[in-house]
Formats: C-alpha cells, sequence, structure tokens
C-alpha cells in the first residue's frame, strides 16, 4: 500500500509520514496542491489524505484532478475547518471526512476500511 | 411573527463569526502538529524501550516545532482577545498602524487560502484617530474581501494607512480591476452601512487600482462633504 499526504502544513505532515512509516505504512508528503499532481505523475498511490483547506487550491478540487490520473484512489479528507457544509460535502465526496488534531490509530483504521472496500 | 434584524449588528455577527471560524482553523492546525509531535515522541520512548538508539537532533527539532507552535498559537489568541475587547467602548483613539496589523494577521488565513497576499505598509509616524474600532475592523474586512474579487493579476493587495486633511485613510491598492459600478455594490452590500455608522467616506481611483476609506480626526465630526 502507498499513500499521499497533502497539507500545507510541512511540521504537520511530515511528522505524520514518518510516524506511518514507523508503522510499516509507505507514505509520501508535499504541501501543495501543485506538488501533489506533480508527484501523482510519477508515483502510483492506493489512496490520498487530503486537507481540505490550502492555498490556491484546495483538497476537494484536487480530488478531481487526482482521479483523473489515478481512476479509482481512494480520498480521506483532512481538515481543521469545521463548517456544517464542509462536514456535509466532504463526507459524500471522500471515503472519510476527519477533523485534525487526529489520532494516528484512527487514521490507520479508516486507512484500512477504505483501501478494503 | 416578523423578526427585527439590525443591519449594522447582523453585519458585526457575520464578521465576527467568520474571524472566529478562521482562529479556530487556524489554532486546529496549530494543535496538530503538536499532536503529531507529542505523537512522534511516545514512539520513540516506545522504541527507545526496545533498545533502539535515540537520535538528539531529532528530539531537539520536534521541540523546538512544539515550541514554536505554542507561539503562534500565543498569537493567535493574542489577536483574537484583541478583536474581542475591541467591543469594550463605543469611541475610542485608535492606531491605524496597530489596526491595520491586527486586521492583516486576522485576515491572513482567508486571503491565503484564496491565494491572495497582503501586504500593509505601516505609516512612518504614528496616525490615529478617535473612532469606532469594531465597526472600523469590520470595514476592513469588507474592504479586503471585495479588494479580493476586483484583484489584479499579481494577487496581492496593499494596505497603507496614512494622515490626512480630515483625520486619516486607509488605502487599498492592487485592485486592476476595480469599476465604479463594482464598488457600487460593494457599497450596497453593506460598505455604506459602515462608513456610516464611521462618519467616514470612500473615494476610489478606478484607473489607478485604488479605494480609499477617509475617517474623521474624530467620528463625532461633521463629515465632510
Amino acid at each position: 500500500m502507498r499513500i499521499l499526504l497533502v497539507d500545507d502544513e510541512e511540521e504537520f505532515v511530515a511528522t505524520l509520514a514518518e510516524r506511518l512509516s514507523l508503522r510499516d505504512i509507505e507514505a509520501d508528503w508535499v504541501t501543495s496542491a501543485r506538488e501533489a499532481e506533480k508527484i501523482a505523475d510519477t508515483r502510483h498511490y492506493d489512496l490520498v489524505v487530503l486537507d481540505v483547506k490550502m492555498p490556491h487550491m484546495g483538497g476537494r478540487q484536487l480530488k478531481q484532478l487526482l482521479e483523473k490520473k489515478m481512476p479509482g484512489i481512494k480520498t480521506i479528507y483532512l481538515t481543521g475547518h469545521g463548517s456544517e457544509e464542509d462536514y456535509k460535502a466532504g463526507s459524500a465526496e471522500a471515503e472519510y471526512y476527519l477533523m485534525k488534531p487526529i489520532n494516528i490509530n484512527d487514521l490507520i483504521d479508516k486507512i484500512n476500511d477504505a483501501l478494503a472496500t | 411573527m416578523t423578526i427585527q434584524t439590525d443591519p449594522l449588528g447582523a453585519a458585526g455577527l457575520t464578521f465576527f463569526s467568520k474571524i472566529s471560524a478562521s482562529i479556530s482553523h487556524e489554532i486546529k492546525n496549530s494543535l496538530a502538529v503538536i499532536n503529531e509531535s507529542a505523537g512522534y515522541l511516545e514512539d520513540v520512548t516506545l522504541m527507545t524501550r526496545k533498545g533502539l538508539p535515540l537520535d538528539p537532533e531529532r528530539l531537539g527539532a520536534l521541540a523546538s516545532t512544539m515550541l514554536k507552535q505554542v507561539q503562534r498559537t500565543n498569537t493567535i489568541i493574542k489577536n483574537m482577545n484583541r478583536l474581542a475587547h475591541s467591543l469594550d467602548e463605543d469611541y475610542r483613539r485608535v492606531d491605524l498602524g496597530e489596526l491595520g496589523e491586527l486586521m492583516a494577521h486576522l485576515s491572513e488565513r482567508t486571503l491565503v487560502t484564496k491565494g491572495f497576499r497582503l501586504t500593509l505598509t505601516a505609516p512612518a509616524q504614528p496616525v490615529s484617530v478617535i473612532t469606532h474600532p469594531f465597526f472600523l475592523q469590520n470595514l476592513i474586512w469588507l474592504t479586503l474581501n471585495f479588494a479580493m474579487s476586483v484583484c489584479g493579476e499579481s494577487k496581492t493587495i496593499l494596505m497603507a494607512p496614512s494622515k490626512n486633511a480630515a483625520g486619516a485613510e486607509i488605502c487599498f491598492s492592487g485592485l486592476d480591476r476595480i469599476t465604479e459600478e463594482m464598488v457600487q455594490d460593494f457599497l450596497a452590500q453593506g460598505g455604506r452601512l459602515l462608513l456610516d455608522a464611521l462618519n467616514a467616506s470612500c473615494h476610489t481611483a478606478t484607473g489607478q487600482g485604488r479605494l480609499t476609506l477617509s475617517l474623521p480626526e474624530d467620528i463625532h465630526q461633521l463629515k465632510a462633504s
């Protein structure tokens, strides 16, 4: 399993990737939609964890672009933004919509569930 | 039953709730970084117990990250507190350089998320007026939102407070796509209400991509025509 983490909070996303790798989950990370598009041209991912609110392009728009490059890719949204509207829209589009801060074991459970479907 | 709404109060609540949502988002982001750093410390503690060596460099970097995030959150909360206390008094002398800085901080996330940048030019000398701080913050926020809709290709909005003959002004530039019609829409959608409450006026230089809010030295002064 290979996953991609996209979040503009570098210290968050880098540490999360490191913690996932300690649990034998191969995770690459980038801090913008532009970088995500670029890396998706060179590697295949089974699942992407996207920050909903990012500068220039948010996770919801990025999801559509990544799906074109990697049909069938699973998505988990991760956000600090808690509006009801975003939650409803995000939950309908992605496998899971999680709020920061997260418990890493919960995230791993959701990753496994998403990849099992 | 007819619900009576106070337009100025409603505008203020909208402003306050948008800023509160943005602040809570920022705090959550900061907490998420601290959470992952603490989680990593927990991970390495477990690994050390199993006999794996500690990496002092990595531990030092984690401590530094957490301290930086505590500082970041503290600044966010301080700004939130300053905004909340701006309703303590109806009128007081307000330093426009300080207020501009506060609004730049409070609006940063909203602007950055939409791909914009705000550059505040601090006045060389302190510029202050007697005004209603909360209404002025609300007007600046509304103007910044309008500025994003008319900003040029550079996606950079410049905000500069300065003294003028009547009292002071706050100039917004970089608004390359601004037209008189758009300004009228902006005024109709809450801008006029706040300008009147502040006894202030608005001037546009459409050819130069500039909009200026002019404030009297004292809000109780008769408005200059």
